[in-house]
């Protein structure tokens, strides 16, 4: 006779359940259809294709350095919003997180008419400092901070509103400066939701498409992102653009997945 | 390196409104329950809050006085602070926690970490610089916090209910090593606590705190034998007795014998004034192990209470009711018999 170990069972409610698996279904089949349709024979082909090659390293670059300059002025814009109170926050807050829920498109235009060389701000670029963003991969970069960076804006925010305060206390009677304590106690506090933040903005950036097609065209090697090329593919040569969707989801879901266990420990006290 | 406090500061309807100084050396203790203003004197002395009205000063340094528009900074105040629950930082180890103050001062690393290795040996903790934080005990826990606030060598040092994060298994182990290590700093300490075990046992001073006022002030001797009211006779007027145990008998350098529940060694007994019965002529009959003849040295009305002093083998205080003195027609020289049962007597090793 065998004894069946018993252990402590908390069943889900069968209809979440089924709801939890229908909603998984309706995320995998997407990439199912893609590795069904997918062009096998020819993968290697089309990635190591110059034009391909190309706006992929075009797209890793621009997009890092969305990520990077979204943490930049990211995090100190939420500090701002988390820590001084000031009339019209937040109308300040919804103005920042705007462009997270604005059609990619319509955030286009208002950049081009902006920062277009005819725009409000950009006819001084170009006549001041002889800067023209439309067009240019600085403008593809411009176009995905734009729409990245509030994702990291809210991460950092809601992590900074949950920091306990008194360990920033306890560094500032030790002898740190507010500087000191933000860099070495409040930062390492909020590093879950950093990471997180970041990662999200990058892999927004990454995807970017109709902000960059509005603001920065669709030149290859200055501003045609691995998203506008799937596009422009579609049309040509629709074997390529699963390729190059493929190689999109496989990077992102990488990232992560990734991500999930490895970074987001550490540092828990200082957050209740 | 003394300090001198005038403090006067509002925190929406709490107002805190209290003036002490404390000797070079010297530790004062200010006792309070929860919501007193312990807490926000400690913050105000730190830096952390800084006052509308009054004076901090240490030695000769004015660190706030809003009437000459001074304020210095908590990070350029030369004041350590132990936090209630320590407040370690969880993502160093406890060797980067107590170079912290140095390091957040400009010194370099190397010296910083030997520094600190130091202080971590001197609180008995040697071995445990690569431990974080979560993996200490509560008690490993304060003393790494205590070794974090005087490794940058400051001239007072703050101690905010420096026992109140630990279980109570422990607590009385914890306080007799604070105590060692506190009577190896030589700088001035304030403590806060609302624990008067903390205050008979760590301070020298006591000042207790009412509604953000200070009631009444001086030594514990003084205080703990002649409370000025009904507050501060609840928190700490009580009968603190010395000596040595061997065998369950504690002997005062008197000769004075209690018989006592402790382990040997050199101890407090804390004898509750509640806890004495007061017969005139010999206790009939009782289970009190202990009982003293003696005679009535003062009576002191609080309410419907009454405290009585009683001279006898030592100096005591015993309270009873109105009805009960009444009863008993006591006057001032009558001899009585003081008694109280062993079991009601706590110790805690001096």
């Amino acid at each position: 006779m065998t004894a069946r170990r018993r252990t402590e069972r908390r069943p889900l409610p069968l209809p979440v359940l089924l709801l939890a698996v229908v909603a998984i279904a309706f995320f995998a089949l997407p990439f199912l259809g893609l590795l069904w349709r997918a062009p096998w024979g020819s993968v290697v082909d089309v990635v190591t294709e110059p034009s391909v090659r190309t706006a992929l390293w075009l797209s890793l670059r621009t997009s890092l350095t969305a990520a990077a300059l979204a943490v930049l002025f990211g995090v100190p814009l939420a500090w701002l919003l988390a820590r001084v109170s000031f009339p019209g926050r937040s109308a300040v807050r919804a103005l920042c997180i705007l462009s997270m829920v604005l059609p990619p498109v319509v955030g286009g235009v208002a950049l081009f008419f902006s920062f277009g060389r005819r725009g409000l701000f950009g006819q001084y670029l170009d006549r001041w400092f002889d800067v023209q963003l439309p067009f240019t991969t600085w403008g593809v970069v411009v176009a995905q901070t734009f729409v990245s960076m509030p994702f990291l804006v809210i991460t950092v925010e809601a992590a900074l509103r949950q920091v306990d305060r008194r360990y920033e206390d306890a560094a500032r009677t030790l002898g740190g400066s507010r500087w000191y304590v933000f860099r070495r106690v409040t930062v390492p506090a909020i590093r879950p939701a950093l990471i997180a933040g970041t990662v999200l903005a990058w892999a927004r950036a990454l995807g970017e498409f109709g902000a960059t097609i509005t603001f920065a065209g669709n030149f290859p090697g200055t501003t045609q992102t691995l998203p506008l090329a799937t596009y422009l593919a579609l049309e040509t040569a629709p074997e390529e653009a699963i390729v190059i969707s493929l190689v999109l989801v496989s990077i992102s879901f990488a990232v992560l997945a990734g991500l999930r266990d490895r970074w987001l420990g550490g540092a828990r006290g200082m957050l209740p | 390196m003394s300090l001198t406090a005038a403090v006067d500061v509002r925190r929406g309807e709490f107002r805190l409104e209290v003036c002490f100084d404390v000797a070079a050396g010297d530790v004062l203790a200010v006792l309070g329950p929860n919501g007193s203003g312990k807490s926000t004197l400690l913050r105000c002395v730190a830096g952390l809050l800084p006052i509308d009205r009054g004076r901090i000063v240490i030695d000769d340094a004015v660190l706030d006085d809003p009437d000459e528009r001074i304020f210095v900074p908590p990070e350029r105040r030369p004041v350590g602070v132990v936090f209630q629950e320590h407040l370690l930082f969880d993502h160093l180890t406890a060797s980067e926690n107590v170079a912290f103050g140095l390091r957040a001062r400009g010194t370099p690393r190397a010296a910083a970490r030997r520094v600190a290795a130091d202080w971590l040996e001197r609180v008995g903790l040697a071995d445990l610089g690569h431990s974080r934080p979560g993996e200490l005990s509560g008690g490993q826990a304060q003393r790494v916090a205590l070794a974090r606030a005087l490794a940058f060598d400051p001239a007072l040092l703050l101690l905010d209910e420096p026992l109140a994060a630990l279980d109570a298994s422990v607590r009385q182990d914890v306080r007799r090593n604070l105590r060692s290590h506190l009577d190896g700093f030589p700088g001035t300490r304030l403590l806060v606590t609302h624990d008067p075990m903390d205050v008979y046992a760590l301070a020298d001073r006591v000042a207790v705190l009412e509604d953000g006022r200070i009631v009444q002030q001086g030594s514990i001797a003084e205080v703990t034998a002649h409370p000025r009211s009904r507050y501060v006779a609840d928190l700490v007027g009580t009968n603190l007795v010395r000596g040595t145990v061997t065998d369950g008998i504690l002997v005062t350098p008197t000769g004075a014998t209690v018989v006592v529940p402790a382990e040997p060694g050199d101890v407090f007994a804390v004898i509750r004034p509640q806890a004495i019965t007061v017969a005139t002529g010999a206790a009939p009959g009782s289970s009190a192990r202990n009982a003293w003849p003696g005679t009535v040295r003062d009576i002191d009305r609080l309410g419907d209470r009454v405290r009585l002093g009683i001279d006898g083998a030592f100096p005591l205080v015993a309270e009873i009711t109105a009805a009960a003195l009444e009863a008993l027609a006591l006057r001032p020289g009558d001899p009585v018999v003081a008694s109280v049962k062993a079991t009601d007597i706590t110790t805690f090793p001096a």
